[in-house]
């Protein structure tokens, strides 16, 4: 398929508060959005005006969001984990699921599993239907090499549902076996974490998003280049692209033209595209040319976008951000 | 250094010989201020605060540390930010979960100020108002906090500096401008920047020990044969920078970790702020009437609470070992920890998660000397945005920092003929929190 580099804004909701993540029903235009208000609000974006139903239930901000068959299952910065029915977010259970912030939840491919990711730096697969822990990943440090907490931002399946990838703050990548919870790789890629020794004595940034291609071969890695002034987030979007079973970056890319945090990344169905969204004071969309590792069409986002959700021919592309939700097309 | 070491420097020989020299520094300033200014001293009180011994350490959270993210959280409020409050020893009184120690030990040392207006959200600007007190007037350069407690809790003939700041990182180093104003240069500070050690104290290689000890025994004698039958102050305020100047060169020890337990370096931990705070700890202990020990930078426009979940954990971690250490060593009662920066930090989040400058509503500890421990003075409205109740500014944490540290907050400097008080007349201390 041709990349669908023209990207276009459609809409935009205004809602109050940090929209911070959104995950949609199937293909349709239902979306469930979690927000620094402590609440899940399901929103159907079909509609001229859309209604904000609000699921009560976390203590802090919500911060992942994933649709899994017949459950909505939320988690967030409470520690929390939240599972409701996406057909009136009736309350199924909740379940106390890591020591620290809860930084990502993500469904496999098939919607059997649900996995966490949290500042303990442990990810946890559940059993998406029965919310049965399955098993506890543990292969990134507490600590940054300077003595920090360290955070585990982000977690992602491949296509095929065999594989999981997890990235922290330093930049450490896991690829673990979900059958066996074995690791099956891991490297790192240290360009997206910045520690200034000297001006300020602290850190920014970190892996914000993966995505693995659609053969599974490759996994991209997407955060935010080396910073000058650690105060803002004042350094280029930055994407890497890893052969993962070898280790070896294949290519890496710090966008020209946009800067801030890459939080969110999303191949073609072919390998060939890829999608990043993130941003700093405003936000992004850009597209890479996944093979010749160049940038393609882009656009200011006009909010910092924190999470997307779309089909995989990305005629709709549902964003979720500062101000509120976004729609916007892209085509070829 | 140890406890008998302290004994050694500042027990009761010392007070007489700190009255006597005291007319000495006075007239030092009298005759070595080629300005004209001049200062007159009141020793009567001077001698009575000396007799305390009495200390203060300031850790500056410089580029201004959030007070939703440490001292007066704010959370389930659209402003308050992700992190939870908890429950403290102080009954009803709850921080940021970031302080799970300080929260513990809150009733035994700390009172928590969270009124502060300043009015001054820029960085320079706000450095100079937060260690002075005041903003600028005129072209009178006000001495900033450590040379005033420097010149009131000092002792003339002291063997250690009066007066230390650490800085280490280079962001904002120079924002406070740190310097005695018109107490004149003897109270300016030792600034340590990249070595946490006193700066050129080395004695020549080309000079021996003993060369160097019979260079100073021959000069003190001759000064002491012109001085014979002279009634001449500046022989004395020359003896005195001497004998200071010895005394410093061997001060440089107390900037020696390594001396101490290991025990005691696991307490403040690997940073290089819980060194300097343990470094802070030996000079108040060896007589250093204050230390400030920087920690920068805590500008967090971007990824605000990224930044707060690295920077108030440490904070927590450092403030109260170094707080348990002088309580150990029964020198909290005569040291006055004090936490302060030029400003806090908004509380609305930008678009980057992000904090950015805010005076109008933000906080500060003091904890120790002269502190009502447990106490907690002002209020914030729901959001954080003003100051719902006790509203002060800096002259009256300025004020309270003096009361506490039985310094009377009135007394008056004069330069020429004009009066200067410590804090701008009609300033009065927060009574709430003090003992």
């Amino acid at each position: 398929m041709a990349i669908p580099t023209n990207i276009k804004h459609v809409r935009t909701i205004n809602r109050p508060g940090i929209t911070l993540c959104i995950a949609r029903e199937g293909e349709s235009e239902r979306v469930f959005t979690g927000s620094s208000d402590a609440k899940v609000y399901a929103l159907d974006m079909a509609q001229e005006k859309p209604e904000a139903v609000a699921y009560e239930g976390h203590a802090s901000y919500v911060t992942g969001v994933a649709v899994a068959g017949k459950h909505i299952v939320s988690g967030g910065y409470d520690r929390k984990l939240i599972w409701r029915e996406t057909d009136g977010g009736k309350l199924v259970r909740t379940v106390d699921a890591h020591e620290k912030w809860i930084r990502a939840v993500v469904a496999s491919p098939d919607g059997s599993l649900i996995a966490s990711v949290a500042d303990d730096m442990v990810c946890k697969l559940w059993n998406a239907e029965s919310g049965d822990l399955i098993r506890e990943l543990r292969g990134h440090e507490q600590l940054t090499p300077h003595h920090f907490p360290s955070m585990l931002f982000t977690c992602a399946f491949s296509r095929d549902g065999k594989y999981l990838a997890t990235a922290d703050k330093p930049g450490h990548v896991v690829v673990w076996d979900v059958a066996s919870g074995e690791q099956a790789a891991a490297f790192d890629s240290p360009e997206h974490y910045t520690w200034d020794p000297r001006q300020r004595r602290h850190s920014i940034g970190g892996v914000r998003s993966l995505a693995f291609s659609p053969d599974g071969e490759r996994l991209a890695v997407g955060g935010i280049a080396k910073i000058g002034n650690v105060d803002h987030l004042d350094g280029k979007a930055l994407v890497h692209s890893f052969d993962w079973r070898k280790a070896e970056r294949t290519f890496a890319l710090e966008h020209p033209r946009h800067k801030g945090l890459v939080n969110e990344l999303r191949y073609t169905a072919d390998g060939e595209g890829l999608l990043a969204a993130g941003g700093s004071g405003g936000g992004f969309f850009f597209w890479l040319d996944a093979k010749e590792n160049k940038p393609l069409g882009d656009e200011d986002a006009k909010m910092h976008v924190h999470g997307v959700a779309c089909g995989e021919g990305f005629a709709k592309v549902y964003a979720a951000g500062h101000n509120g939700v976004a729609v916007w097309e892209m085509t070829a | 250094m140890t406890r008998a070491g302290h004994h050694r420097l500042c027990g009761s020989d010392v007070h007489r010989r700190a009255f006597l020299g005291a007319a000495a520094a006075g007239a030092a300033a009298l005759v070595g201020d080629v300005t004209g200014i001049r200062i007159l001293s009141q020793p009567a009180l001077a001698s009575e605060l000396r007799r305390n011994d009495r200390r203060c350490i300031l850790l500056w959270l410089a580029g201004g540390a959030s007070q939703l993210e440490t001292w007066d959280p704010k959370p389930g409020r659209p402003t308050g930010g992700p992190f939870l409050d908890i429950g403290t020893s102080v009954p009803g009184v709850r921080i940021s979960e970031l302080m799970p120690k300080m929260a513990a030990n809150l009733h035994r040392h700390t009172a928590i100020i969270r009124s502060l207006n300043t009015g001054n959200g820029d960085h320079g600007g706000g450095s100079e108002l937060m260690m002075r007190g005041r903003g600028r007037e005129g072209g009178l350069a006000y001495p900033d906090l450590g040379a005033m407690l420097a010149r009131e809790l000092g002792q003339a003939d002291s063997q250690v500096p009066d007066y230390v700041s650490f800085y280490s990182e280079t962001e904002g180093r120079n924002f406070s401008r740190l310097s005695a104003g018109f107490l004149g240069s003897r109270y300016n500070p030792i600034e340590l920047t990249d070595k946490m050690a006193l700066p050129d104290v080395e004695r020549l290689e080309s000079i021996g020990e003993l060369d160097h000890r019979e260079r100073a025994d021959l000069r003190a004698l001759w000064s002491k044969r012109f001085a014979r039958g002279r009634d001449v102050s500046a022989v004395s305020s020359h003896n005195v920078a001497y004998e200071r100047v010895r005394g410093l060169m061997a001060s440089d020890k107390l900037f020696d970790i390594s001396t101490e337990s290991q025990a005691t370096r696991d307490k403040y931990g690997p940073t290089q702020f819980g060194e300097q705070a343990l470094i802070a700890r030996r000079l108040v202990e060896a007589g250093v009437p204050f230390v400030r020990v920087a920690r920068a930078w805590w500008d967090s426009h971007g990824q605000n609470f990224e930044t707060h979940q690295e920077l108030t954990p440490e904070l927590d971690h450092v403030m109260n070992a170094l707080l348990d250490d002088l309580a150990e060593r029964g020198m909290l009662e005569n040291t006055l920890v004090v936490t302060l920066a030029e400003f806090g930090r908004t509380p609305n989040i930008n678009a980057s998660l992000g904090r950015d400058h805010f005076a109008r509503a933000w906080s500060s500890t003091l904890s120790g000397c002269g502190v009502k421990a447990g106490s907690v003075y002002g209020r914030t409205d729901d959001d954080g945005q003003h100051v719902a109740d006790g509203e002060i500014g800096a002259g009256e944490l300025f004020a309270t920092i003096f009361q506490a540290l039985g310094i009377d907050h009135e007394k008056e400097y004069h330069v020429g003929a004009r009066p200067i008080p410590l804090v701008n007349p009609g300033i009065v201390p927060v009574e709430e929190v003090l003992a």
